[in-house]
């Protein structure tokens, strides 16, 4: 549907580093792919025995406004829900089960908290946000630059005080505004903290240079 | 397809992958990321880790009946009821603007702002933003403005210029709080963007029907 704009991105010059595109064959991936393709019960099974209690974690780390513990595993169940119904769409060339059910589970999240404010009724709902390229995009441009061991690891590398930074953003759904305030630090500190981090971690490509890697 | 050359900073990039952006504007990133590879990757990026930091956060026990009222549920659920996708409003539209415009371009209620201007307001329920369409004619001029709060623009259809740059598909542009500005659209065509304009603190101006009609704004 949306083939036009790829097909001309094919006539773009590209440089030639090779693109490393990595098939994940890691368990939650082959089972993440079961599901999609046959609808295995049993593999979904072990996807929520290993990802429920992970995601209620992540439920539970929320400090959204409007948000309370007691909502933890209707969130879980309604991720996990999701995940049976959308798990063909999973596409794992472009993203592991962890990544992807991440996903899932922050667009989750982020419409259960907009069902219970009555100020906003978006008529969006978050996954709509992220819609992914069609199928036949090549791979080469959907480049996953780090594996999921290298991030793991470069996470534990951080100092504390950028990895507290980054948990207030990503689990507790916090803008840096919020961070800045809850912390007494000046909006630019908390701002270079995730930039170093992400830096360091080397997930951050800045637009100015990020022609030089692609 | 002309480069993008316009991209949301990597800190709204970071707080669009965390959810935490406002709905408006994380409209207007959603609609360049729809355009743009490069932003498309490093969001993969982003997800990745953001994935390890609720892996590396720990698990909770979770009640023993939880797994049999899920499986109730996806029971119930119709097998047909997954992956529905949305048809382009128009060209290369993006589905998330496609969505809200609940039709084509035809379809939308345009303002006339100026001779070469039109707007239509869309619908997105928050209102801290107005979430638009504005449709520059070819060659149209409009009269150098400033607007009462940011003002996100994402062009969606042929490409217009002002002071500094031509911006094209794609582009993602933020003028912040009273930057003024005289956008033309090119001669090659018409062109259409999409725009959040944040709403000024003072939205009930008493004189508010003295203002201009670039800063009476509506979010609905
Ligand atoms: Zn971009």
């Amino acid at each position: 549907m949306f083939q036009s704009k790829f097909k001309s991105k094919k006539n773009e010059p590209m440089s030639n580093k090779p693109l490393r595109s990595e098939k994940r064959s890691d368990k939650w991936t082959l089972l993440l792919v079961a599901v999609g393709e046959s609808r295995d019960r049993k593999a979904f099974a072990e996807l929520f025995d290993h990802f429920a209690p992970l995601l209620k974690s992540f439920a539970q780390a929320s400090k959204h406004e409007g948000w309370f513990p007691g909502l933890s595993e209707d969130l879980v169940q309604e991720v996990m829900i999701k995940v049976w119904q959308k798990a063909g769409g999973f596409n794992p060339e472009k993203a592991s089960a962890t990544t992807w059910i991440y996903t899932v589970a922050r667009n989750c999240r982020i419409d259960m908290l907009r069902r219970k404010s009555n100020t906003q009724h978006l008529p969006l709902e978050n996954e709509d946000f992220w819609h992914e390229p069609d199928e036949d995009t090549p791979v080469s441009l959907l480049r996953q630059a780090r594996s999921e061991v290298k991030v793991q690891a470069s996470l534990l590398d951080l100092p504390k005080e950028q990895d507290e930074i980054l948990r207030k953003v990503y689990l507790e759904g916090k803008s840096h505004a919020e961070v800045s305030n809850e912390l007494g630090l000046p909006l630019g500190t908390v701002k270079s903290r995730v930039r170093l981090a992400l830096q360091k971690m080397q997930v951050l490509v800045a637009p100015e240079y990020r022609d030089e890697l692609v | 397809m002309s480069k993008i050359k316009y991209h949301p900073d990597t800190m709204t990039l970071i707080e669009f992958s965390a959810g935490v952006l406002p709905p408006a504007v994380a409209i207007c990133v959603a609609a360049h990321v729809h355009y743009c590879d490069q932003c498309r990757n490093e969001l993969l990026r982003l997800d990745q880790v953001a994935s390890q930091l609720m892996k590396s956060s720990g698990s909770t026990e979770i009640s023993v009946d939880l797994f049999k009222r899920v499986e109730e549920a996806i029971d119930k659920i119709p097998e047909d009821t997954f992956n529905e996708t949305f048809s382009p409003a128009e060209g290369n539209f993006p589905p998330i603007v496609s969505k809200l415009m609940q039709g084509n371009l035809q379809s939308q209620s345009w303002k006339k702002m100026s001779s070469s201007v039109e707007k239509a307001t869309l619908k997105t329920g928050q209102s801290e933003y107005e979430v638009a369409l504005h449709k520059i004619c070819a060659g149209g001029k409009t009269p150098k403005h400033g607007h009462g709060g940011k003002e996100y623009t994402v062009v969606l259809k042929g490409s217009f210029s002002d002071e500094m740059s031509v911006y094209s598909e794609g582009d993602f542009l933020l003028r912040e709080d009273g930057e003024e500005h005289q956008p033309t659209g090119a001669q090659n065509g018409e062109c259409i963007c999409l725009s959040a304009l944040q709403a000024p603190i003072k939205l009930s101006n008493p004189f508010g029907f003295l203002m201009k009609p670039w800063l009476r704004i509506n979010p609905i």
